[in-house]
């Protein structure tokens, strides 16, 4: 704690001690209380006794000072210091073990005031709500503009990144809006609108079968990897440069597309054999996006059917995966090669598929208005939606529009700066499209539109249906949840646990999944880092993707089934696919469709914590840090964040040279006694992790580059050496001794309230926009309870914090 | 004949200086007066290995390193600075949001705030005299530079585009329907504007300081339109160099730098902005050097590993050439008898101190040009070190801007 805006003046007279101040800090006397009296009369003394000779002014311990800690708990920033010190202090952690220790009475003293002055501010913040007006983050307009115009244009590039705050990007008070955020909502729009209107007759369906022999690439590679059948095409090779781009495709019109490719393995020895699908313009450099891998059997020519939004002009293009190195099958000659292969029979394409046209998101938009002719330069197809009224037709639409976009019912006069710009347009000579498209897209870039807007107290049935649909689908609520608002029943516990219900079991809940997991889990940072290609040789893309999506399926089993959110710890079971299933060592899992697999008892899996995503996501691409990951599954598991590393101590400099181990560097460190204090709790599970390596893989051994012994596998030497023995055992801070991963799951298994307690917060954080805070943890400790007795399920997890008083309330 | 850019560029047929012009620049109460100052600030996120950067010994007959060898022409242009950093903002890449801004605490995430950065704090003193207020570049899109409630501004990451808008003028209709764009869009902004009254009514102080900052956007961005409408009938100033083509691949760090640093001399040349951010790569991919097998972010891990830092060296020594390139291209382009690069500050540094340990201390930090007495190592104690800010200071001061104070610092830089 090094700097308080705001009570500085305070401050200064209390310590006398100079203080720099930002320019911008606001400047807000205290005024003196009888609370403050009693802070400088009872408390502060207790302070100056026990606590400054470690955390005074003079080189403070953990850079947390004490000295400068005042009894303004209105502020934000003194508010969590003073959390902080109820929560050492309680905890029995401070002072430390090695100094005398406080009387009872001291410390009844001390937690209780904090507790009550805690409380008061929490009575005086509820007042206002806990939850700051909120706008909608990248992820949450993309998908709001997408459903309100029925597109499925990528947003989100448009609009810079989010600051995320308390660990996820939808809390409101990070959440700025500046001028230039303003102007890509602009130009977003005008995208958007684009995409929705329709000013063109219907695309032409285009369908038609392909044949894979007929690609130039095929014609022209000098490689032999590649055999032309009678009934189609069979690959030999997974190297990337003979990936096949299907350059017959090439649809000038946008849109969702079907596909079916007829397809199956061939001399594989009866496994089956996979393969990936890429989208995209598949030019150098350009982004292309992962379709699917999907698995074909041997020998029995399979359908395999899946359908992908492209922009004009893209391709698709099919790789096999887990096939021979393009030099090892040319050698031999792919009409002599009898190893593993995939015969491609034919890829067949339809779309752009449309049900209607103009299509529903312009309909939502215009409704029936008729179009006429409106050609321009380059386009004499040219159509414009026409009206013969156009203010009464503007007023109608706009009207229409405003209740799906503000997400609750609006009055006339509401839509009146709205019609009135859309009037000034008509006067000035646009066409009625033209002036429609000004008033939607002021509209959408309104404040009612871009936030979500809550009045203090209990929230009204609108609000809520709000806070609930990007809860669980960040998005905005459908007809029927509006519907059910518009009744007024939605505020029903009944009708709001069926709507939660519904809402869960709907395809959108899968944006719960990924934005949540994603960042409670860190998952989307899977590609901060690139694996060392020669220390982990192994890692392939097929490997990451599968990597995040054991977790999310994991997390949505335990949704769906109600599992007890302890699983989440140590679990019987997980979902894999064969890459996956191989890089665990788990046997008897083919292809690379995941399903559900009971792990053997040796296997080390189970849980989060020991998934290879979040064992990647907490290490760099070169080596792991106990220190990073146990801080990790402290802050993210236990929901006890490590307090920051003091200023001025160096990280300790990983070292892959192979004559040291973290271990032996962290020791000097766990030394001294200032670093022990969180070290001690830090550490233990980062050493427990050691047996993983950043790719999620065991290993007894590091591996290294400098000194150690050749690894040879399956007769191949591995380009890197075994390095020293991982030493993966330690103590917790309580004196509980464990051997490996698995004894330490076993002990955190053992306060499960704990984990309950750690994942409610963030649960909590997430739903509603909002840091958890001394006030609420009444009712993470009351959802705790409701749990315990229902076995930890998270599915009641979930009901619980949407029936829960914080979530209902603003 | 009316005085334009363009009539002037033509009339000076090949000058590449363009000479400040009064006449053209809308007058700003309170701006300072004299010649155009600039300022480039780059950062490459990823470090530079320090022993090659930093010399061994300080004051004006340091010995070239490594890397500074490759600046050697330029060595009386430049100052190299050692023990400095950002005061309260500790080890990881996250750092990287408050190395132009020296916000505390961006590691800690949590109820992180960003305030102003250092160019666009600039921008709001010498913003309005050219088409641009400020030009944010990037190789992947994060940025540099932030506004004073700590919110983003965005980078561009296409040289294609930026060249586009900063030299290329469209046909008659395209001009005018850019100009009814700007119309159309502050008429829109002008109708949400007029709801501010309405919406604040009832709300509590927290959410009105949110909604707040929501009309002062939109505010400001009208502005910001008033000023495009009148630059956007105005014909851009024309250059004697094609349209870059976009490299595609991101692994490209060279590459897309070089893109980007050519660009900054265009866009500084033709006083289309005086002010630029540029966030260089640090990716997890194989950059296109010679001798470079694994990719950038790895090898800024290199665990002391020998062949890491072999290749390390060799990325960042690329890095270091196409710096020098750019100081170069300054200093030949002349304007008003100085250099460009006398009146361009060029700062490149790192918001890391060491990849490896992801430190925050001791920061490679290079000044050159500016108009300063250059050429020496300022060599502050890393062990009590001095805020970044304080640098910043005494750039701020050098573009004409009376501040005695920014971010952390606690005075101008001594012995610049």
């Amino acid at each position: 704690m090094t700097r308080i805006p705001g009570l500085v003046l305070l401050c200064l007279f209390l310590a006398g001690l100079a203080h720099a101040q930002t320019p911008d800090a606001p400047m807000k006397v205290a005024k003196p209380s009888s609370e403050d009296r009693l802070f400088e009369s009872d408390i502060r003394p207790l302070f100056t006794k026990h606590c400054l000779a470690c955390h005074g002014a003079d080189k403070p311990k953990g850079d947390f000072r004490l000295d400068k800690l005042n009894a303004d708990f209105g502020d934000t920033a003194t508010l969590d210091h003073w959390q902080r010190v109820l929560k050492r202090v309680r905890a029995g952690e401070m002072p430390p073990q090695s100094r005398p220790r406080p009387e009872k009475t001291e410390i009844e003293a001390v937690t209780s005031w904090i507790q009550s002055r805690l409380e008061l501010a929490e009575k005086a913040r509820l007042a206002e709500g806990r939850v700051v007006l909120r706008r909608l983050n990248r992820v949450e307009y993309g998908n709001t503009v997408r459903d309100l115009l029925g597109i499925e244009v990528d947003l989100e590039e448009l609009l810079p990144l989010d600051t995320p705050a308390h660990g996820f990007d939808n809390v409101g008070e990070a959440l700025h809006v500046s001028s230039f955020l303003m102007e890509r909502y602009l130009e977003a729009t005008d995208v958007a609108l684009n995409a929705a209107i329709a000013n063109g007759p219907k695309p032409v369906l285009l369908k038609k079968r392909y044949d894979l022999r007929d690609e130039r690439h095929i014609k022209v590679t000098t490689e032999k990897v590649f055999r032309k059948q009678d009934d189609g095409l069979a690959m030999f090779t997974s190297s990337a440069w003979h990936q096949i781009v299907l350059t017959q495709f090439y649809p000038k019109d946008r849109g969702r597309y079907r596909f079916r490719i007829s397809a199956y393995g061939t001399q594989s020895a009866g496994k089956p054999v996979s393969f990936r699908v890429m989208g995209g313009p598949m030019l150098m450099g350009t982004k292309n996006h992962i379709i699917d891998y999907f698995d074909v059997p041997a020998d029995k020519p399979t359908v395999i059917e899946f359908t992908d939004y492209l922009e004009a002009r893209s391709h698709i293009a099919l790789l096999p995966y887990g096939l021979q190195h393009a030099n090892h099958v040319n050698k031999i000659g792919a009409d002599k090669y009898d190893g593993p292969g995939l015969v491609v029979q034919w890829v067949e394409v339809e779309g752009p598929l449309h049900d209607t046209w103009p299509p529903p998101g312009h309909r939502g938009i215009f409704g029936d208005l008729p179009q006429g002719k409106a050609p321009v330069r380059d386009d004499s197809q040219r159509v414009e939606v026409a009206s013969k009224t156009p203010e009464e037709d503007a007023q109608k639409l706009l009207h229409r529009f405003a209740r799906r976009a503000f997400r609750r019912p609006v009055t006339e006069k509401e839509i009146q700066p709205y019609l009135g710009l859309v009037k000034n347009r008509l006067g000035k000579g646009y066409s009625f499209e033209k002036a429609m498209r000004v008033g939607l897209k002021a509209i959408l870039v309104s404040p009612e539109f871009l936030f979500l807007k809550e009045r203090p107290g209990k929230l009204d049935d609108f609000a809520l249906a709000s806070r609930l649909s990007y809860f669980l689908w960040s998005t905005m609520p459908d007809e029927e949840l509006l519907f059910v608002a518009e009744k007024g029943e939605l505020g029903r516990p009944d009708v709001l646990r069926a709507q939660t219900e519904r809402l869960l079991k709907d395809p959108r809940a899968k944006a719960f999944t990924v934005n949540f997991v994603g960042q409670w889990l860190n998952l989307r940072e899977i590609d901060a880092t690139a694996p060392d290609f020669r220390l982990y040789p192994e890692y392939d893309e097929l490997l990451k993707v599968s990597m995040v999506k054991e977790t999310h399926l994991f997390f949505e089993e335990l949704l769906r089934d109600n599992l007890s959110l302890t699983n989440f710890v140590s679990s019987d079971f997980s979902l894999l696919n064969n890459r996956l299933a191989k890089h665990y060592g788990i046997p008897g899992v083919d292809g690379q469709v995941f399903r559900k697999v009971m792990l053997p008892k040796n296997s080390h899996r189970g849980g989060v914590l020991t998934m290879a995503s979040v064992l990647k996501v907490t290490a760099n691409g070169t080596s792991t840090s106990p220190v990073m990951r146990g801080s990790w599954v402290l802050d993210r598991i236990l929901g006890k964040p490590p307090l920051p590393p003091p200023a001025g101590v160096p990280a300790v400099e990983p070292d892959i040279r192979g004559a040291v181990t973290m271990r032996q560097q962290l020791a000097k460190h766990r030394q001294v006694e200032s670093c022990a204090a969180c070290h001690v709790h830090i550490d233990a599970p980062g050493f427990a992790l050691e047996s993983f390596d950043v790719i999620g893989g065991w290993r007894e051994n590091y591996r290294s580059l400098g000194k150690g012994e050749p690894v040879m596998i399956d007769g191949k030497r591995m380009p890197y050496l075994k390095g020293p023995r991982v030493d993966p055992s330690d103590v917790l801070p309580d004196g509980r001794k464990f051997r490996d991963i698995d004894e330490l799951k076993n002990l955190l298994l053992e306060d499960k309230d704990q984990l309950a307690r750690a994942l409610t917060q963030r649960l909590l954080i997430y739903a509603t926009g909002a840091p958890v805070r001394a006030a609420d943890h009444k009712q993470v400790e009351a959802i705790v309870e409701k749990i315990r007795g229902e076995e930890y399920g998270l599915r009641f997890l979930v009901h619980s914090i949407i029936q829960s008083e914080a979530f209902r309330n603003k | 004949m009316t005085l334009t850019r363009r009539g002037f560029l033509k009339a000076g047929a090949v000058s590449l200086a363009l000479p400040w012009l009064e006449a053209l620049a809308p007058a700003t109460p309170g701006a300072p007066a004299g010649p155009p100052r600039r300022m480039v600030c780059i950062c490459t996120p990823l470090g530079l290995h320090a022993p090659h950067f930093f010399p061994a010994n300080r004051g004006r007959d340091y010995t070239l390193t490594p890397y500074l060898e490759i600046l050697r022409e330029h060595q009386n242009e430049f100052t190299v600075i050692s023990g400095l950093s950002h005061p309260e903002v500790e080890s990881g890449h996250d750092s990287i949001f408050s190395f132009l801004t020296a916000a505390p605490h961006p590691e800690r995430r949590a109820g992180f705030r960003n305030s102003i950065s250092l160019d666009q704090f600039a921008a709001e003193h010498l913003g309005e005299r050219t088409r641009f207020p400020s030009l944010q570049l990037s190789h992947e899109g994060f940025t540099l530079s932030w506004t004073r409630t700590g919110a983003v501004v965005p980078a561009d990451t296409s040289p294609a585009r930026v060249f586009a808008r900063l030299f290329l003028d469209g046909r008659p209709d395209e001009v005018q329907a850019q100009v009814r764009r700007l119309q159309d869009n502050q008429s829109i902004l002008d109708t949400v504007s007029e709801q501010a009254g309405t919406l604040r009514k009832g709300l509590g102080s927290g959410d009105r300081g949110k909604l707040d900052e929501y009309f002062s956007s939109v505010r400001e961005l009208e502005r910001r339109m008033v000023r495009a409408e009148e630059w956007v009938v105005r014909p851009r100033p024309r250059v004697e160099v094609p349209q870059p083509r976009d490299i595609p691949s991101s692994a490209d760090l060279i590459g897309r730098t070089r893109l980007l640093f050519e660009l900054t001399h265009l866009a500084l040349q033709t006083d289309s902005t005086r002010l630029v951010t540029i966030l260089m790569g640090g990716t997890s991919l194989v950059p296109p050097i010679a001798g470079v097998s694994l990719d950038h972010h790895n090898l800024s891990h290199h665990g002391q590993d020998p062949d890491k830092l072999n290749q390390l060296m060799r990325v960042e020594q690329e890095t270091l050439r196409v710096l020098n390139d750019l100081l170069g291209r300054l200093r030949n382009t002349r304007e008003e008898g100085e250099t460009l690069l006398d009146r361009t500050m060029v700062f490149f540094g790192s918001n890391l101190g060491n990849g490896n340990s992801h430190s925050c201390r001791n920061l490679p930090v290079l000044l050159a040009g500016g108009g300063f007495r250059h050429g020496q190592h300022l060599a502050f104690d890393p062990a009590s070190p001095l805020p970044l800010c304080n640098l910043y200071l005494s750039m701020l001061q050098r573009l004409g801007i009376e501040v005695d104070r920014f971010g952390s610092s606690t005075g101008t830089l001594t012995g610049l």
